[in-house]
């Protein structure tokens, strides 16, 4: 019985995804009606269920093939939080509206096409289960599962559109994911043969005999790229620009908060689950967080979209989040975690408010010109832009600066001195285009100078990111704490 | 002695409050958001005012601590303390801070932003000043940087992108030295914790550790202490940022700069310091002369004062580099004298600029006899700036040359006749702007009112205080200063 309850979670969204179902198969409307609703209270009743088993002995289920401790459950709340804010901004309702009380005209853009919405609210509840599952699976099999899972969800999240350019680049995000994937069946394959078992911590147990095999390396490596491909870093972020234009803006809210998250919490398992990381793997992962912070960087500078410039520093991003991993202790564990936290929320302001820019840019992916004046038509909105933005440059008293500092402190103290300056001032070079949306936002004058009306739920939502960035910025000791006993729990097989 | 209650923290929490309340009031209440500032910036006088009763001079460590534990797992603590090297600092930032509101009593646009902007940048000023953790020592650094953008971009002049996107880069860059460096005296073995007074007492650094961590984080300072050759941002910067964000920001501001090579830097790594200072010396030559030959060849008021700071804050890191009391004395002194006379100067070229929509010397002219008031007060900032006697410069720039001749002989030659340019560039543009026939061009120019007189003639007033009693000045600084060369 223990086993349901620590599996609730988990099974409330298996309850949703049946109850999604049974809407679909309903009359013309209700899915509109319903699904999103129905999300939401999934959301809220599955962070209640984490929150629940929070402090809950780490325990197994399922024949050792599960484990389910605070960490877990810790990245659990985050998906379901995520996944409840995009229910949120999923709502028609949810957008910003004429001073007349009119809806902005979308100009065939809508964030999500009417007549998709049960579809939409579907996929988002598979990948959710999906991603809560990553963290927990001890087994190779239930990691190929859960990330798959969340996986193919997210590709036909991301495509739901009818265009034929957006089709295209959907398809493009399932070959690179698919072929990924494959070299990650590979590794598994080495692995388990390798070591004679699939089970996680059968594996840790022969990786003291195996760690001279190249073989060994090899499958580490074919399996972490495949977490690579979900933290969107280089060399396996090429679906990441096109994924972000392409995919309506609360999807796109959805990929880079939880299924960053979950590229986080799987990573951050795998790398405990097989003890100590192998030199040659940090080695490996050290040139792959190098190259991204550059080149996500260097890339985001000349981008005029804006989803495309998010998805660019998400790539830089990922690099300072693999330094802080990379360090493999307890400190760098710990820091991701609260870095993925504070990601989370500092992407989802941003794509707030590209989600209330875009109806009065006619346009479901506005380039840096349609925030000219942003200030003047929302000063809210301008705000929670800033400080996000600030936030992802790692400025204080904000919650990315903490989240940097804590993740850099782990890499210091296993002397990565190199990555750690190298990672400090390309946050230098990112600040230049984030202030470069920020002189967009305070100093152009508006095209359109029309004031920006806020639906109550976009105007709570901005408030809870603000509270939270300057919150986990000023205040960073409750969740630093309570990151730091989740991975000592963790930790302890 | 001690006030009772959390005196520094009290300082800290007024232009914080000042902020949550500018937020909460709605734009149109213009005049309530400025008496906010206003209040917020009084109360940090009055509380600094306070401070120096209850600061012991005689004490050289660190004094009223206050301590509460942040992150406990990462050795962070909210710590503050004064000692003789900030309390002269904190009073420095009040006083300029509370004359930098007066003078913006003019600014009508976007006037919540702006002064919430200001209140938030002087938080992270007086943060930096007082507190001893390097966590939050690097948080408020930032916080008292990153403000400056947007002032200058929105309420700034000539050239404004441009110079703030430079200034942050610049800034930012210098930053993340710090951040690297900070974090590596964290890993230390035995540190594990970003509280200063522990890590010096914990840690040893070791002779090689100390030359590289000490470049790093002189380089880091350095930028925001304007040393040549990183100062190109601050001319720029000056000039594009609108009144009283200048006042700030040369005032006060690139003080944080060399502050920080004393407070972490010589603090920390004293040998690192010691195999350096020659170097920080001639560079320090360099800002002195190349300042103020270009400020020379200026055709605008602002640029001229843009570049006497980069010289004058080379008499700074001159003292600094000198590694004597006398020129660590006179550094601490400069950087008071040099804040206050720099906040006057741009307080009043802030006046002029808004009357004559110009800067430029030859479209000025016979400004003295058209507007007496604010012609007066420019000349006696720019007789402070070449160094009067009677002026708080004067005894700055003394104590820092008389250190230099004994300890680098030839630097400290060549950085007295840098003063004779001095002389000339201030003269000159006295002479060509307030002097000679009228200019037509701005015949409409009005004199300052009473009420805008008061924030400059309260800086007048602190410059001449304490040019004719340096001894109280030096009393508060002395013995912290004995105490950081380790005697």
């Amino acid at each position: 019985m223990t086993n349901l309850f620590l599996f609730g979670p988990e099974t409330i969204l298996l309850g949703l995804i049946v109850a999604q179902l049974g809407v679909l198969l309903g009359p013309r409307g209700a899915a509109e009606r319903w699904s999103g609703a129905l999300t939401a209270l999934g959301a809220v009743a599955a962070g209640a269920a984490a929150w629940a088993t929070l402090n809950a002995p780490a325990a197994g289920a399922f024949g050792g093939t599960y484990r389910i401790d605070a960490l877990s459950q810790g990245y659990k709340m985050l998906f379901a939080a995520a996944l409840l804010v995009t229910a949120i901004v999923s709502r028609r309702g949810a957008r910003p509206r004429l001073p007349d009380g009119g809806q902005v005209p979308d100009g065939g853009q809508a964030p999500l096409p009417a007549d998709r919405a049960g579809e939409t609210h579907l996929f988002l509840a598979t990948g959710t289960l999906g991603m809560m599952m990553m963290p927990c699976a001890a087994d190779l099999l239930t990691l190929y599962i859960s990330l798959e899972l969340s996986s193919y969800s997210l590709y036909l999240l991301a495509s739901l559109r009818r265009d034929r350019r957006d089709a295209e680049a959907g398809v493009k995000y399932l070959l690179f994911g698919a072929a990924t994937s494959g070299f990650m069946l590979w590794g598994m394959s080495l692995l388990a043969g390798l070591a004679g078992t699939t089970s996680l911590v059968g594996i840790a147990d022969a990786s003291g005999a195996l760690a001279g095999q190249p073989v060994f390396l090899l499958a580490l490596v074919l399996v972490s790229f495949a977490f690579l491909f979900k933290l969107s870093a280089f060399p396996l972020h090429f679906w990441a620009p096109d994924a972000y234009q392409i995919a309506s803006t609360p999807a796109v809210l959805f990929i880079a908060t939880a299924s960053k998250a979950a590229a986080v919490a799987v990573l951050s398992r795998f790398f405990i689950w097989t003890g100590p990381i192998q030199p040659a793997l940090v080695s490996i992962l050290g040139a792959v967080a190098f190259l991204s912070m550059t080149l996500g960087n260097a890339a985001a500078l000349v981008q005029r979209s804006v989803k495309r410039l998010l998805a660019y520093s998400s790539v830089a991003q990922a690099g300072y989040i693999l330094v802080g991993l990379l360090s493999g202790s307890l400190e760098g564990y710990s820091s991701a975690f609260f870095y993925a936290v504070a990601y989370a929320v500092m992407n989802a302001g941003a794509l707030l408010v590209v989600l209330a820019v875009s109806p009065s840019a006619r346009t479901d992916d506005p380039e840096l010109r349609h925030f000219d004046g942003l200030a003047e038509r929302s000063p809210f909105l301008a705000l929670i832009l800033l400080l996000s933005l600030l936030s992802l440059a790692g400025i204080p008293p904000l919650a990315g600066f903490t989240g940097k500092w804590v993740l850099f402190s782990a890499a210091m103290d296993k002397g990565h001195w190199f990555l750690v300056l190298w990672g400090v001032l390309n946050s230098v070079v990112s600040l230049y285009y984030y202030l470069t949306l920020v002189k967009h936002v305070y100093l152009e004058k508006a095209a359109d100078p029309s004031p920006l009306v806020l639906s109550p739920s976009l105007k709570a939502l901005g408030l809870a990111v603000f509270v939270l960035l300057v919150g986990l910025g000023v205040f960073p000791s409750p969740l630093i704490e309570f990151a730091r006993s989740a991975v000592t729990t963790a930790l302890i097989r | 002695m001690t006030p009772g209650f959390p005196i520094l923290s009290a300082i800290l929490l007024c232009p914080v409050a000042g902020l949550a309340a500018i937020l909460l009031v709605p734009r149109r209440f213009e005049t309530v958001i400025k008496l906010i500032a206003l209040a917020a910036a009084s109360g940090t006088v009055v509380l600094s005012l306070i401070l120096l009763r209850y600061f012991n001079a005689a004490d050289p460590g660190f004094q009223l601590i206050e301590r509460l534990e942040w992150v406990r797992s990462y050795g962070i603590q909210y710590a503050n303390a004064v000692d003789g090297l900030n309390v002269s600092m904190i009073l420095l930032t009040s006083i300029v801070i509370f004359c930098g509101i007066l003078v913006s009593w003019t600014v009508t646009y976007r006037v919540k932003d702006f002064f919430a902007n200001m209140l938030f940048l002087v938080s992270g000023v007086f943060g930096v000043f007082m507190t001893t953790n390097l966590f939050f020592f690097f948080l408020f650094y930032e916080v008292a940087v990153i403000p400056m953008y947007l002032l200058i971009v929105i309420w700034g002049s000539t050239n404004k992108q441009y110079a703030a996107m430079k200034l942050t880069l610049y800034l930012l860059l210098g930053s993340a030295l710090m951040f690297a460096g900070f974090l590596y005296i964290y890993s230390m073995p035995g540190a594990r914790t970003f509280d200063l007074i522990a890590l010096k007492q914990n840690v040893v650094f070791p002779p090689d550790v100390q030359n590289i961590l000490f470049l790093a984080l002189f380089l880091g300072f350095g930028v925001l202490a304007a040393c040549f050759p990183f100062h190109v941002w601050s001319p720029d910067g000056h000039v594009a940022a609108p009144t009283a964000a200048s006042m700030l920001h040369a005032g006060v501001l690139m003080k944080l700069g060399a502050f920080g090579i004393l407070r972490v830097g010589l603090y920390l790594l004293p040998d690192g310091a010691r195999t350096w200072a020659p170097v920080i010396a001639w560079l320090s030559l360099c800002n002195i002369v190349y300042g103020a030959m270009v400020a020379t060849q200026q055709k605008d008021l602002k640029y001229i004062i843009g570049f006497s700071s980069v010289s004058h804050m080379g008499i700074v890191l001159l003292g600094i580099a000198t590694l004597t009391p006398a020129g660590l004395n006179g550094a601490v002194f400069q950087m008071f004298s040099h804040g206050i006379m720099t906040a006057l100067f741009f307080a009043c070229v802030g006046w002029i600029y808004d009357g004559c929509h110009t800067r430029m010397l030859d479209e000025l002219g016979g400004l003295a006899k058209q507007a007496p008031r604010i012609s007066v007060l420019f000349i006696l900032a720019g007789l402070c700036g070449l160094g009067l006697p009677g002026m708080g410069s004067f005894v700055a720039e003394l104590l820092v040359t008389i250190a230099a001749v004994s300890r680098y002989p030839l630097i400290g030659i060549l950085s007295i006749t840098a003063l004779l340019v001095t002389a000339y560039y201030v003269l000159s543009a006295i002479q060509k702007a307030f002097y000679g026939p009228a200019n037509a061009h701005h015949a409409g120019f009005k004199d300052v009112g009473a009420f805008q007189m008061v924030p400059r003639v309260i800086l007048v007033g602190v410059l001449f205080y304490f040019g004719i009693f340096p001894q109280v000045f030096i009393g508060w600084i002395w013995a912290s200063t004995q105490a950081l060369l380790g005697g």
